[in-house]
């Protein structure tokens, strides 16, 4: 296998990684701080993309259009997750996880519905915004240059999640309220208000991923599910609600994923759960992870 | 020491209206029309991997999301079998139990490792998993074509005989597991679930037990799937989705799953009200999803749990 081949290979897997970081650190955020595994968070991404190409498809913005369309359907999103938290899951709080579980499973059944009713079975796509349309020269081979927006977006929000959680008084009382909630609420801050703001930021995160993806492949129904799936084994193998966890968990599974699909494309997921199992059996609480308590 | 007592025999008193119910079933092909006893030969199939979900859940405290593995590749074995080597349909059956009860094996062994949240997730994943490989390996499994031509032998073709087959099957079953889980085996499950420390402290392996309850209900998710190809004439990869994983979760959560009856409640109040709700719109999902929220925030426990509970109140308020 030459050079070439490997190369190419590891740079998509790069690109599909920085996707998955994006998709994933909403959720690790959510549930490092709120303690609640948002299901739906994939389907938020996966509504993400459709009403950018709703935005993208009605304003026809020459050039800037994409980006326009990328910043409404986020902040739709975050909107989604604002009620979405206001209406369900603040009355979970205090219930089990179970409850909290399916709560969000009944919103990927009412959100797939949505986007069924309102744009229809079909795959959409749309073109790569300038200008990221061309390709890209590293070392002389050619590559896409959108998979580099896609990991340039990756590294910033790895630069933006790690200024707001390591470097304002935000992400001090996010990582206080990480280990100890009552503590918290106790030297006066809003719990309540904090979750919100998080789930509306995870929920942001998750629709700009949706968005961003849309001129990566197709946009259908069913993404959402994939998505998830492949986020989950970021996060348990980074280890859940870590933040350098997701971004080496996503590292690996695009990795995985891109030399598993060149090998043979049937088992590409096999590969990420190979991956995963061992982790499971050697650090079930992921590899940057704290054990439960 | 009177409470012990009654939990030791439990049903006993109950018998007069699983008899009755039983004699309802076996009535049911002479007096509703065969649309509806297709229906309720779904209710009954479907039913056993609601059971399959609560052993895990209501019993053990484990939340599965890939019961449908089990299910689907149970019924690609029967299906194969019967239609690329046409093998006997009785050794099919066990084939594709014991298939399912093998994967439980090898899942399990990963699962249990793990609680709550953690569990479900990788019973999904791994569920996602079996569903994208038979979905992808077209030349082995015919991809999203699914299998057609799964039928029965001759004595069960006709929808009437092979409707009083899966009620046999359904009530052998059904007792069978009713005695696992009343057995010193079911106690300790409940035990795993309510307490663990304490469970491991008594000695008791949780990882084992935890195993072997993982590879019986796959076994019933097996069941249920080597009973519904033939049913159904085929089988498509959709039978290991994770929406079908996701029906014996709301049939549970429906009927109640810290019951013994309440998942199959749940799954023939779905199964027929699905029926009912197919013959005006096509958005089944949102119905039921809006449902699960409704029960989650108005009836915690289910249907039949929230019953037992009222019904334990009046008892406790007449002492």
């Amino acid at each position: 296998m030459s050079f070439d081949v490997l190369f190419n290979q590891f740079m998509s897997g790069i690109a599909r990684g920085a996707l998955l970081f994006l998709v994933a650190s909403g959720l690790s955020l959510t549930f490092g701080v709120l303690r609640v595994l948002n299901f739906a968070h994939g389907s938020i991404y996966m509504l993400g993309a459709f009403v950018t190409y709703s935005i993208w498809k009605y304003l026809l913005i020459p050039v800037v259009g994409f980006y326009v369309a990328t910043i409404l359907a986020s902040l739709t999103m975050a909107g989604v997750g604002l009620l979405m938290e206001f209406f369900l899951l603040r009355r979970l709080y205090s219930r089990g996880w179970p409850e909290q579980l399916l709560a969000t499973y009944a919103v990927i059944l009412i959100l797939t519905d949505i986007v069924k009713w309102g744009w229809g079975g079909e795959f959409l796509s749309i073109p790569r915004p300038k200008p990221f349309t061309g390709a890209v020269f590293l070392f002389g081979f050619p590559f896409p240059s959108y998979n580099f927006f896609i990991i340039l977006l990756g590294l910033a929000l790895v630069v933006f999640l790690w200024w707001l959680v390591y470097r304002t008084r935000l992400g001090d009382i996010i990582r206080a309220a990480a280990s100890d909630r009552e503590m918290v609420s106790a030297l006066g801050i809003p719990i309540p208000w904090l979750f919100t703001w998080i789930f509306v930021l995870g929920s942001l995160i998750a629709g700009l991923s949706g968005a961003v993806s849309a001129p990566f492949g197709a946009i259908r129904l069913g993404m959402d599910i994939e998505i998830i799936v492949e986020c989950f084994a970021v996060v348990v193998i980074g280890g859940m609600g870590s933040l350098p966890g997701t971004l080496l968990g996503s590292f690996i599974v695009g990795q995985v994923y891109s030399f598993g699909i060149m090998y043979k494309p049937e088992l590409a997921l096999a590969f990420i759960f190979i991956v995963m199992a061992i982790v499971l059996i050697i650090r079930p609480w992921g590899i940057f992870g704290r054990p439960e308590r | 020491m009177e409470r012990m007592q009654t939990e030791r025999n439990p049903g006993i008193r109950n018998q007069w209206w699983l008899a009755l119910l039983i004699a309802a079933a076996l009535f049911a092909p002479f007096v509703i029309s065969e649309f509806y006893l297709a229906i309720l030969g779904e209710a009954l199939i479907m039913s056993l991997l609601a059971l399959s979900f609560n052993l895990l859940f209501g019993y053990m405290g484990q939340l599965s999301f890939g019961q449908a593995a089990f299910y689907g590749l149970s019924g690609y074995t029967v299906a194969m079998l019967l239609t690329k080597v046409h093998f006997n349909f009785w050794l099919s059956i066990l084939a594709g139990i014991l298939m399912a009860g093998i994967l439980g094996l090898i899942i399990g062994f990963f699962c249990v490792r793990l609680r709550g949240i953690y569990f479900s997730i990788l019973t999904l994943a791994f569920g996602q998993l079996l569903f994208f490989v038979i979905y992808k390996w077209h030349n082995f499994t015919g991809g999203d074509d699914g299998i057609q031509g799964v039928f029965p032998p001759e004595a069960l073709k006709s929808p009437v005989n092979y409707y009083f087959f899966i009620v046999i099957v359904f009530i052998l079953a059904t007792f069978l597991l009713w005695r696992i889980v009343h057995s010193p085996f079911g106690y300790i499950l409940k035990s795993m679930r309510d307490n663990p420390e304490r469970t491991e402290f008594l000695g008791i392996n949780i990882g084992r037990y935890q195993l072997i309850a993982f590879v019986i209900a796959a076994a019933y998710a097996g069941l249920a799937g080597a009973l519904w190809a033939p049913f159904y004439r085929s089988i498509a990869p959709f039978a290991l989705m994770w929406i079908k994983s996701g029906e014996p979760v709301m049939a549970a959560i429906l009927g109640g799953p810290t019951t013994f009856f309440g998942p199959i409640f749940g799954m023939f109040l779905m199964t027929f009200f699905h029926a009912w709700v197919l013959g005006f719109t096509v958005y089944w999902p949102v119905i039921m999803g809006a449902l699960i929220l409704v029960i989650i925030f108005f009836l915690p426990g289910g249907i039949l749990g929230f019953a037992q509970e009222k019904w334990k109140a009046r008892k406790t308020s007449a002492k």
